[in-house]
């Protein structure tokens, strides 16, 4: 007796698994959407656009968003739930490639990437595959607050180069106390901050190394010669800056949005991100007052030379992920580029997308990137974005700029220079495995 | 009754071993489950993965495959090596030997036997005194003894975010800052875990003053030693399990260090080596083995293979103080 | 000779009065940076709050929300992953114990080694697998992440039951057995009730590493959804590395204030339990 209930109760069993597996597989076949995005400020709106999608075509679209600075621990874990795992996910750099490339989807015949407009910001494997699409760009320069610059008696018209720049910044310097304003706002070297220098401020030494040495793939080694025009803007920098240059060390981000955003400081590098902050309500500035500029450090021909364009935010859908899942996937990314609230939603939180059918965004500072590349300048392309290891090598040029901002000597920049020049060449080999 | 000294007492635990064991699901499997899935399976998991390249575990490959793919389709590698034993060795133990070539592991070697050498020192000494000291008679001892002990129920990373805030304010007014160096890094973070632990230490120290006997104290005075003598010769060496026992808390509670050490200073400042290397000059081992994960796919399987450098490491320490014991004891 | 030594007493009462004000300070830095604002803690943080930079509670207000995160969302989720998994160990290791102790068989003694073992197998050697596992078995949720706790924290308790049991005397649970006892209740009704002080010393040393542990629930738990608390003052670093001080120190003063208040109304019983598994362990 015993017996025949127990074979009974495996058989249900059995028969139930079987017919969960069948409602799996059901599932299964319409696809769904996971997102892992990594852009926290960008969470709001991406939730909204997932909500109106699943509710347009009854496609599951779930997006999670990696609190800040936890993008790449997430996506490990996320990575590692197999049939769970995220079918859309950000793939920004090389490093991104080498860590995740297997997860990357080929994506040169889809619809999505057949909509865009510039083959510049996407992400090739050495086979040529595209790997990850660059879904917007970005730009950053100096930001210059014109109606302080037209007070302290100059047009934003005289700056051309370095040598104007200059000349401009130590005299509004020398005149901080009468005028009210100094020119640069502070250049911390507080995680929060440092990441402007070490990242963005270096990639000029490094895009025109590059530039010249017609580097276009990420390079074992580097030479560093143009370093001695990093440390010109570097000193113009801290030199014509109301912050004190031995405690830059603990100076943060949000200081020297501060002092930019309140009229303190004439200049500020910074981004086009940025701008919504400026000109929204914690600091009200006008948007004609509003403009940014390239970063010139004395290389030449430098006057022809445009914002420094690129981006880390590229969409690269999982390889591995059931084939459902990536054509929903691909569905929903054609869908966020085309339709009206997608393109909207791109504007409004990343500015000008790549694509056909993209919509004119607001903020100025584009419209300056713009207008200098329909002029005929020369793009500074994100060349930092070769950066082997990026975390360690940024850490290491910090360090070495904070001692040297605090003593500005020779032999203080001399380890500026084997940070940046021998820490590439170690970390290179730090990422290629040791 | 008399004859139940022998055969009674087997006999009648056997009236409770017999049904216990029949409740072996319910005694203790749930618990050996749970210690398979939190420690049993990981542990052995980990050693292989220690041999591997992996991203996320499901995907770890040997890595000793692709060299015998390699060497299959260039012999030639297998001679340059020095001989196939050699070459696959050397395959085999790839993780071990990025893991020993690495600056910054041992960097972070020195840094946790220098952290434990001078934490150890530090904590158990002064415990000991403020120990001693509440052991005599005087008002407000109790009170004293909450007042140390409650550092130890803050949490490693809150001391790390309250330290750091607290050094940079001292430093500040010499125009420096915690990270600036590692000599503070290092001293900052021996404050830190000293503040913390010597409470907890201290109260062990209590427990075991507390048991030395009255009797032998009096016997002391009365043979005429003084303060000092009767500290050295009677109190210490009476209190000698208790000192073993903190000196491995501490030892181990060192090489173990990874909260405070993180939210101190994070590793911080890198320093660049001659040569390029750009390591993080305050990590200890734990946070190394963390750090080295972090640093992309490459490295998982390394970073696995420190982890099992680290464990040998406890382990070997933690046998060698654990016979040391076992002597004292028998010699007591 | 009676006065002398009362006067060295007071001085020693004295002395170590100014030590334990010292011993404090870090405490007291965090309550009043806790209410000044951001920038004037960055500027000097052992000056008291004045007019101008005194905010009252605008920083435990900010604190309460910061990081896009609730705290409270934290303090439930601490709590309740802390009640759990003291609750699973001190339950199942007790009764893995008193069966190891009283079976004694070949698996028993296999278990209770590899109990020792466990104990000096430092977190980072299983991290990178348990975490990956307890993904896959769904212990990635504050109800289930107590599995994994039971599973790595059973070493040190069954161990510290185990040393108890052998000590308790057989006749009491003999005499159980032979009233009709079965082993359940020889062990809830007999067992338990003898085991209280061991109770007491695990419970307090598993709730102080689980509460303020930061690493295991940081690469178990879903980090969106569930955050502990030293998770949480670990993510008030901002975007980018920015810190508003002031209102951390807010949330960790929030955080500390229960344990420590906790901690006043039982130190006896903790600061004993402490001693007790120290000797022990």
């Amino acid at each position: 007796m015993k017996k025949i209930i127990s074979m009974l109760l495996v058989l249900v069993m059995m028969v139930g698994m079987c017919a969960m597996f069948a409602g799996c597989n059901q599932e299964e076949e319409k696809g769904s959407v996971y997102y892992l995005n990594f852009k926290p400020e960008a969470d709001e709106a991406w939730q909204k656009l997932a909500a109106e999608y699943t509710e347009l075509t009854g496609v599951e679209v779930k997006v999670v968003t990696a609190a800040s600075g936890t993008y790449s621990d997430k996506l490990n874990s996320e990575m590692a739930k197999g049939d769970d795992a995220p079918t859309l996910f950000q793939c920004g750099n090389a490093q991104g490639l080498l860590d995740w490339g297997d997860y990357c989807l080929d994506l040169s015949n889809t619809d999505v990437y057949k909509e865009m407009t510039t083959d510049d910001f996407n992400l090739r494997d050495d086979s040529g595959a595209v790997k990850a699409i660059g879904y917007c760009y970005e730009a950053f320069g100096i930001i210059v607050n014109k109606a302080l610059l037209k007070q302290a008696g100059y047009e934003i018209t005289d700056i051309t180069d370095f040598a104007s720049l200059k000349q401009i910044a130590e005299d509004i310097h020398a005149r901080a106390g009468e005028l009210g304003f100094d020119a640069f706002a502070s250049s911390g070297l507080d995680g929060s901050s440092s990441w402007r220098f070490s990242g963005h401020l270096a990639n000029m030494p490094l895009y025109y190394e590059f530039r010249d040495d017609e580097v276009t793939k990420q390079p074992a080694t580097i030479k560093g010669t143009y370093l001695d025009n990093y440390r010109n803007i570097w000193d113009l920098y801290i030199n014509n800056s109301a912050a004190d240059k031995t405690s830059l060390s603990t100076a943060t981000g949000d200081e020297s949005q501060a002092e930019f955003g309140t009229g303190k400081a004439v200049f500020w590098q910074q981004g086009t991100w940025e701008y919504a902050n400026l000109v929204g309500e914690k600091y009200n500035m006008k948007a004609e007052d509003l403009q940014m500029i390239p970063i010139y450090c004395g290389v030449e021909g430098e006057a022809k030379a445009a914002l420094c364009c690129g981006t880390e935010n590229c969409w690269a859908v999982n390889a591995k992920a059931s084939k459902a899942d990536q054509d929903a996937t691909l569905e929903f990314l054609k869908w966020v580029v085309t339709s009206e609230s997608g393109t909207k939603m791109m504007a409004e939180q990343f500015g000008p997308i790549p694509f056909k059918a993209a919509k004119e965004p607001e903020n100025v500072f584009f419209a300056d990137a713009n207008k200098l590349i329909a002029d005929g300048n020369y793009t500074v392309t994100w060349a930092f974005n070769h950066t082997p290891n990026v975390d360690a090598w940024r850490a290491g040029v910090v360090s070495a700029l904070t001692a040297y901002s605090a003593d500005q000597t020779d032999d203080n920049w001399a380890a500026v220079e084997t940070a940046f020049v021998d820490g590439w060449a170690a970390q290179y080999k730090v990422q290629e495995g040791g | 009754m008399s004859k139940k000294q022998k055969g009674g007492q087997n006999l009648n635990s056997y009236q409770i071993r017999r049904p216990l064991k029949r409740m072996f699901p319910l005694f203790i499997l749930p618990t050996f489950l749970c210690f398979i899935i939190g420690f049993i399976w990981p542990f052995l998991q980990g050693i292989y993965l220690s041999f591997t390249d992996f991203m996320v575990p499901s995907d770890a490959e040997l890595t000793v495959i692709p060299a015998i793919e390699a060497a299959q389709k260039d012999p030639s590698l297998i001679t340059e090596a020095g001989g196939s034993f050699s070459y696959y060795m050397d395959a085999m133990f790839q993780n071990y030997r990025k893991a020993f070539e690495d600056p910054s592991f041992s960097r972070a070697f020195w840094n946790t036997a220098g952290f434990a050498v001078v934490s150890i020192v530090a904590i158990n000494v002064i415990a000991f005194a403020i120990a001693y000291a509440l052991t005599q008679k005087m008002r407000g001892s109790n009170l004293f003894r909450t007042v140390f002990f409650m550092p130890n129920l803050i949490g490693g990373v809150v001391l790390g975010y309250i330290w750091s805030m607290i050094f940079d304010a001292i430093l500040k007014q010499y125009a420096t800052y915690l990270t600036a160096n590692s000599t503070y890094g290092f001293w900052g973070l021996v404050i830190l875990v000293a503040w913390q632990q010597i409470g907890y230490i201290m109260i062990i120290y209590i427990a075991g003053l507390q048991s030395v006997s009255e009797d032998m104290l009096e016997a002391a005075r009365i043979d005429g030693a003084n303060g000092w003598q009767t500290l050295f010769r009677v109190t210490i060496p009476n209190v000698m399990p208790s000192i073993t026992i903190c000196t491995f808390l501490t030892l181990t509670n060192s090489f173990k260090m990874f909260d405070q050490n993180m939210a101190l200073t994070g590793g911080d400042p890198t320093i660049t080596l001659a040569g390029g290397a750009q390591i993080k000059s305050t990590e200890l081992l734990a946070l190394n083995i963390y750090s080295t994960y972090k640093i992309g796919r490459r490295w998982h399987g390394t970073a696995q293979a420190k982890a099992v450098i680290f464990f040998l490491l406890v382990a070997v320490l933690a046998i060698a103080q654990l016979t040391a014991t076992r002597k004292k004891e028998v010699q007591q | 000779m009676k006065s002398q030594y009362s006067l060295g007493s007071k001085i020693l009462t004295c002395f170590f009065a100014v030590l334990c004000i010292i011993w404090m300070i870090p405490i007291f830095e965090v309550l009043i940076n806790s209410f000044k604002s951001n920038a004037y803690v960055n500027m000097d943080a052992f000056a008291l709050p004045n007019s101008e930079s005194f905010v009252g509670f605008g920083n435990y207000v900010k604190g309460l929300t910061f990081g896009n995160y609730p705290l409270v969302n934290s303090v439930i989720y601490s709590v309740v992953i802390t009640v759990l998994s003291v609750g699973l160990i001190l339950l199942f290791c007790s009764m893995s114990a008193w069966y190891i102790a009283r079976v004694d068989n070949w698996f028993a003694k296999l278990f209770y080694y590899l109990c020792l073992f466990s104990m000096i197998v430092p977190f980072q050697m299983v991290m990178f697998s348990l975490s990956s596992t307890a993904h896959e078995l769904g212990l990635n949720t504050p109800w289930t992440i107590p599995i994994v706790y039971l599973g790595f924290g059973a070493g040190l308790a069954v161990f510290m039951f185990v040393g108890f049991v052998k000590g308790l005397p057989l006749e009491i649970e003999e005499a159980a057995a032979i009233d009709g006892c079965g082993p359940l209740r020889t062990f809830f009704l007999v067992v338990m009730p003898m085991l209280k002080p061991t109770l007491i010393s695990v419970g307090i040393l598993q709730t102080m590493w689980v509460w303020n542990d930061y690493l295991l629930p940081m690469l178990v738990l879903d980090i969106n959804d569930y955050r502990t608390i030293p998770i949480h003052v670990d993510y008030l670093k901002g975007s980018y590395g920015t810190v508003d001080l002031g209102a951390t120190m807010a949330v960790i003063m929030l955080s500390i204030t229960p344990v420590i208040i906790l901690y006043l109304f039982c130190q006896k019983h903790i600061i004993k339990g402490v001693a007790a598994g120290a000797v022990k362990g």
